[in-house]
């Protein structure tokens, strides 16, 4: 454990209550809508309300003259393309702003109105006169690729993006020839968003005679974005400064910026006041990134003892037209990580992802959780076609101790994760046996009861060298002997003001409330990766200890020699360093302060004024995490609504900072999950159009709904020097696997099987009528 | 999301308003709790050249008997109809309609006369109004009317008030004795507008239904009467039995329910005779 | 459009201004009386982000013009605890049982709580998550929040008894 290398261990592993929380609970928080600067300027998009046409000429004119206009750009005035976010072998098409000649998804930005108020930039909006010339979109992912399909980018000739194979394996052949049984079913996940509570938004200011450009944001990684608008923008990274004090969610949405967004700064820097753009919730629905919308035909050879032998993946995705990730990051990370938490012999897979005149896929929460999805409502499916409890099927294929490190078809070996443990404690947990009889009793009586079982093992905190796997801190012990901490993070709700606290707290012998956060902001953080990618406990938690123990080291040798005492007989323990068995003999850290910023002449020789140290550290390539979670409902025969009963998450993260904090995680998480499995569909029509573009048609999970989630907790410490393991996402991993498989289990007696999402009440009807017709 | 400008009234008494909109012609449009308007109009589906405020005219306020009638101003709040004395005792479906319309938020600001007004097809106001027999009184300059519900509603948020009238009270006669009353409706969480509801109003007499209205929701553009099944409860078929049952499949089977994110056209078809069951179980309980 | 004087009192505080009609009453809190505090999340009424105390009773400030808010009383997330007297044992048992992470939806949370508590008293559980189904949070999964209410009940039924 961490602690063990500095004072005691008293906050790392408590539930400490939130620093976060006192300026939040009274309308404290600071909010990228909450920024207001002199003579700052709104802006508002005009969107593309067809799929895919040409623009054959906008008029501006009736919308300039609207009182309280600033501005409108079009995709005339020339706003630089974007560049790509990382290389890439996929077919990318060049992403300008604003739209040039093409519209390519309804929502495309095609101008950006600015003017003294948001209801005024609304105004000019309906006034500003596109001609479009409509063409005929290409809206399903799964024709895409189909000859004398309509291409989305004319440019790129082909609406593909990128596909990937293994290499052919007569191997895996013979082992799907040999098998006892082959299932084989084509698994659908349906377009649905992030939907962060607050939307994206930007206010930005540029500074045109110092030649700088500050931005506050409702971002997830600041670094990340101000070196991507240095880039974009074509300034020097010194000169943009990105702010993001508090932000309102993100799970992936906010990560990487969209061409609207660049639209906001590129027109930030033409007009010569402050510019604020705060992205409505129609906007959000319709032309943030949706993602998830994909499907897989999985392949299953299994024997009659349950015992899986070979599995293929077929995985087709829907990029929409501008994808915000590299095409290979969600089926790359499918094809490695699967087949997860089971010994599978023999593996194969290929992928293929098209662009369509759809709004762009983006990450959300466990971008590549079709991946447990798929794999864990097949397992379901093969169980009750072989006859075989689906728990114990899981059992017997489970990954167990004695088999690890084990090394996938891919090459990722899993080390240090507990797939068998927490499967027997989850099902321990849903007292599962006796759930098993409830649900015989209950269906005697005609009632659907079902439990669902989901185990997956989530890469997480990856690291191995790229920017995303490498943080900093940097520790100032102050003169006054208070704690400052500067990372950068960019939390949207993570805690890290809490619990990157309790680490340095207990790293370096201090209080708590001695020791303060600071991140968000890139002019005060060292370069960091920021939040995503469930990184900021394992990488973040790392460095922070790390700095910390430093700053201690030079704190006890600086005692020492004014103690005229070895450092290693020192202790600093609650802000007092004293002789280990002797607490008389003590200095305060302030008086040790007092020394190292005003005192130099008591330094010892070759020791520099002052405490401030930083550690940058390079995480390894990636630190699992694993989980299994149960869910139980009710079917309602008459209606197909779903009534959630009970739900259980049996985890490892391992070294918990803070139990509260993780539960928090993963019971946010689990309902993300549970809302895509049931509610959350943004379904379009046949001509490209969006059908849930508000709150009103896209349905977000509301208490009701929500079972109490009880979480169960394995505790296996990773390599890295905390011991952490990423949590972030894992509850939306297991959440739409479980859910689904507690509702096919309750359908079960009547012999369908479910291969498509969301389980409204729509389809569960239909498939409840279609077995009693 | 931001409403297109617009000018604003809120005048303190009803003639003055009713001027305003006679004034204002088709451009002015009276407003009484804006739950559903003021949604149209951020997402400017709604423009208005003028709105006028009913929400301080006093005279459009509150709970009284009038004889055999409840008298409810048609901007009395939504909440207030929720826990009124009179309303529990002499329209007891009304109160427990109102608590499966939104939330508290919703209910705190929205009207009675603005839901019947709005005539959303899947609101639960204007059904009870029809299972009711209630009357809607309206006024414009050119003077008052009552509207029995039954007649005001068209289509799906179309009513027959013409657009210098507002409603002024609803009228609703007081439970007889013998009476029941019920309402259930499916919807995808509670709060959201219904997949398909029923309102349900039965006269017994020893015991035995002689009169039934049932009133489905959420299925048409309108408040649709099951004939069928009304025919089939007054004829003494009870609930369960396979006359009400064919007669209610039949009454179904006459539907074209809408088609939305929500549910398929098909779910709401399927749904309406479990929903009608039950809310007609509970109504002949309610009259017991 | 001609613009209308408004005057509203806001946590005991008189706001007023001259105001076009069209401003909605979010808007005129966050921008005229520059109190952030108070979020908007859909501007359509099903969020409950936005939800403050309009003479006492919990009510959509995204479903509302300032205009309409004239001579009313509001109470904003401003104006509940916070001050010298600290938390009150609503938000302290948000705080409690983690009922936030973002904090983007909680404002709205207090405010409908704060209310449903002083008209319901003794809720059952039911009752607190019937209560809190007007209100949307996107990173809790409600665990939290309903732990919170229910800790807060309890504490204001015993301090009621005592």
């Amino acid at each position: 454990m961490s602690a063990q290398t500095g004072g005691a261990a008293r906050f790392v592993g408590a539930s400490v209550k939130r620093r976060e929380d006192p300026r939040l609970l009274t309308g404290g928080g600071q909010f990228v809508d909450d920024v207001q600067l002199p003579g700052m300027l709104h802006a508002a998009f005009v969107r593309s309300p067809l799929a895919s046409a040409r623009i054959a000429s906008i008029d501006t004119q009736a919308a300039l003259a609207v009182p309280g206009v600033v501005a409108i750009f079009t995709g005339a005035d020339d706003f630089p393309r974007l560049p790509p976010w990382w290389p890439s072998e996929a077919n990318v098409p060049a992403q300008h702003p604003l739209a040039i000649e093409d519209v390519r998804f309804v929502g495309d930005p095609v101008a950006i109105v600015i003017a003294e108020s948001r209801y005024i930039a609304e105004d000019a909006c309906e006034l500003v006169d596109v001609a479009y010339e409509a063409r005929t979109p290409i809206v399903d992912y799964r024709a895409a690729g189909e000859e004398g399909a309509p291409v989305v980018h004319a440019e790129l000739g082909t609406n593909l993006v990128a596909e990937m194979a293994s290499p052919p394996d007569p191997a895996l052949e013979a082992a799907f020839a040999g098998s006892d049984h082959v299932f084989k079913e084509t698994i659908k996940s349906h377009r649905y968003a992030a939907v962060p509570m607050e939307t994206r938004g930007f206010v930005a200011s540029w500074n045109k005679a110092g030649g700088e450009l500050t931005v506050h944001m409702a971002g997830q990684a600041p670094h990340v974005a101000r070196a991507y608008f240095a880039l974009s923008l074509g300034l020097p990274e010194h000169a943009v400064r990105v702010i993001q004090r508090d932000v309102g969610g993100g799970f992936g949405q906010k990560a990487f910026q969209a061409r609207d967004d660049m639209a906001v700064l590129h027109a930030a820097m033409r007009i010569d006041r402050p510019l604020k753009w705060i992205e409505d919730r129609q906007e959000n629905l319709t032309a943030a990134t949706h993602s998830r919308h994909e499907q897989i035909t999985i392949e299953v050879g299994v024997n009659n003892d349950g015992l899986l032998q070979a599995i293929r993946l077929d995985h087709v995705l829907d990029a929409g037209a501008y994808p915000a990730m590299p095409a290979e990051a969600d089926p790359g990370l499918v094809a490695a990580w699967f087949p997860g938490p089971y010994k599978v012999p023999h593996f194969g897979f290929r992928n293929v992802q098209y662009y369509t005149n759809t709004t762009a896929r983006g990450p959300y929460r466990g971008p590549w959780l079709i991946e447990t999805t798929v794999r864990e409502t097949m397992l379901d499916i093969v169980a009750r076609g072989i006859g075989m409890d689906p728990a114990e099927v899981r059992r017997r294929n489970s990954i167990q101790a004695a088999d690890q490190p084990y090394q996938l078809h891919s090459g990722i070996v899993f080390d240090r994760v507990s797939p068998a443990e927490t499967l027997e404690q989850a099902v321990e947990m849903a007292h599962y046996a006796q759930f098993r009889e409830e649900q015989a009793a209950a269906r005697a009586e005609g009632r659907l009861l079902g439990i669902g079982i989901a185990s997956y093992i989530e890469p997480t905190a990856f690291g191995g060298g790229r920017s995303m796997g490498i943080e900093a801190a940097t520790i100032r012990i102050e003169p006054s002997g208070k704690v400052t901490c500067l990372m950068g993070l960019g939390s949207y709700g993570h805690s890290v003001e809490t619990t990157m606290a309790q680490v340095v707290a207990d790293e370096l012998g201090v209080a708590f409330e001695d020791v303060t956060i600071v991140q968000g902001d890139t002019a005060s953080a060292p370069v960091g990766g920021g939040n995503l990618g469930s990184r900021s406990a394992v990488i973040g938690g790392a460095v922070a200890g790390m700095s910390a123990r430093k700053a201690r080291a030079k704190i006890l040798d600086l005692a020492g020699h004014l103690m005229e005492a070895a450092p290693d007989d020192l202790e600093l323990v609650d802000g007092v360093v004293s002789v280990k068995g002797s607490p008389a003999s003590s200095m305060a850290l302030t008086e040790i302060t007092q020394v190292a910023y005003n005192g130099a002449d008591r330094l010892p020789e070759g020791m520099e004024p002052g405490i401030e140290e930083t550690t940058r550290w390079s995480a390894p390539f990636v630190t699992h995490s694993n989980a299994t979670h149960v869910c139980m409902c009710e079917v309602d025969r008459n209606t197909g609504l779903v009534k959630l009963l009970d739900y259980v998450v049996s985890e490892d993260c391992g070294v918990m900072i803070n139990p509260m904090v993780v539960e928090g995680q993963i019971s946010g998480g689990v309902v993300q999950g549970i809302g895509g499995a049931l509610l959350e569909h943004i379904p379009y029509d046949a001509d490209g159009n969006p059908l849930a573009v508000n709150f009103k048609d896209y349905l977000l999970p509301v208490a009701d709904l929500i079972p109490e989630i009880r979480i169960g907790h394995i505790v296996t410490p990773s390599d890295t020097p905390g011991g952490h393991k990423g949590a972030g996402e894992g509850g939306t991993i297991g959440g739409v696997a479980a859910t689904v498989n507690a509702v096919a289990d309750a359908l079960a007696p009547l012999g369908v099987t479910i291969t498509e999402q969301p389980l409204s009440p729509s389809r569960l009807l239909a498939l409840i009528e279609q077995a009693s017709a | 999301m931001k409403p297109a400008a617009f000018d604003y009234v809120a005048p303190t008494s009803l003639d003055a308003a009713l001027t305003a909109l006679a004034d204002g012609g088709y451009d002015a449009k009276p407003i009484a709790g804006g739950q559903s308007l003021v949604p149209l109009m951020a997402f400017r589906l709604a423009v208005f050249g003028q709105l006028v405020d009913l929400g301080r005219i006093e005279e459009l306020q509150g709970v009284a008997r009038d004889g055999d009638e409840l008298v409810i101003g048609a901007a009395t709040r939504q909440a207030a109809i929720a826990k009124d004395a009179l309303v529990a005792e002499h329209a007891p479906v009304l109160a427990q309609a109102t608590g499966w319309i939104g939330h508290q938020q919703i209910r705190n600001r929205g009207t009675i006369g603005g839901s019947i007004c709005h005539a959303d097809p899947a609101a639960e106001y204007p059904a009870t109004a029809v299972a009711l027999d209630a009357t809607i009184d309206v006024a414009s300059t050119r003077g008052r009317r009552s509207i029995p519900a039954a007649e005001l509603f068209e289509a799906a948020y179309t009513t027959t008030l013409e657009p210098d009238e507002v409603a002024v009270a609803v009228r609703i006669p007081v439970r007889r004795p013998g009476e029941g009353t019920a309402i259930f409706e499916v919807a995808r969480r509670p709060g959201d507008f219904a997949l398909a509801g029923c309102v349900v109003r039965v006269a017994t007499s020893g015991g035995a239904v002689i009169d039934a209205r049932v009133l489905a929701f959420g299925v048409g553009g309108a408040p649709i009467r099951l004939a069928a099944a009304e025919a089939a409860l007054a004829a003494g078929a009870g609930v369960g039995s396979q006359e009400l049952t064919a007669a209610l499949q039949a009454d179904a089977d006459g539907l074209t329910p809408p088609e939305d994110a929500q549910a398929t056209s098909a779910y709401r078809h399927s749904i309406v005779v479990h929903v009608a069951n039950t809310a007609i179980a509970e109504a002949i309980a309610d009259s017991q | 459009m001609s613009r209308q004087q408004v005057e509203m009192t806001v946590n005991g505080r008189v706001h007023a201004g001259e105001v076009e009609p069209r401003l909605t009453l979010v808007d005129f809190l966050r921008e005229d009386c520059a109190l952030t505090g108070t979020h908007t999340g859909c501007e359509q009424g099903v969020c409950g982000a936005c939800t403050v105390l309009v003479d006492g009773e919990p009510m959509r400030s995204c479903l509302m013009f300032a205009v309409q808010a004239d001579g009313a009383q509001v109470t904003t997330i401003e104006g509940i605890g916070g001050g010298r007297e600290g938390l009150t044992p609503v938000q302290q048992a948000f705080m409690d049982n983690h009922g936030l992470q973002c904090g983007y939806c909680t404002p709205g949370f207090i405010v409908t709580v704060e209310a449903f508590l002083r008209d319901t008293p003794s809720p059952s559980d039911e009752q607190i998550r019937e209560a809190l189904s007007g209100n949307v949070c996107r990173c809790t999964g409600y665990q939290g929040i309903i732990a919170a209410v229910r800790q807060a009940a309890d504490q204001l039924a015993a301090e009621a008894r005592s």
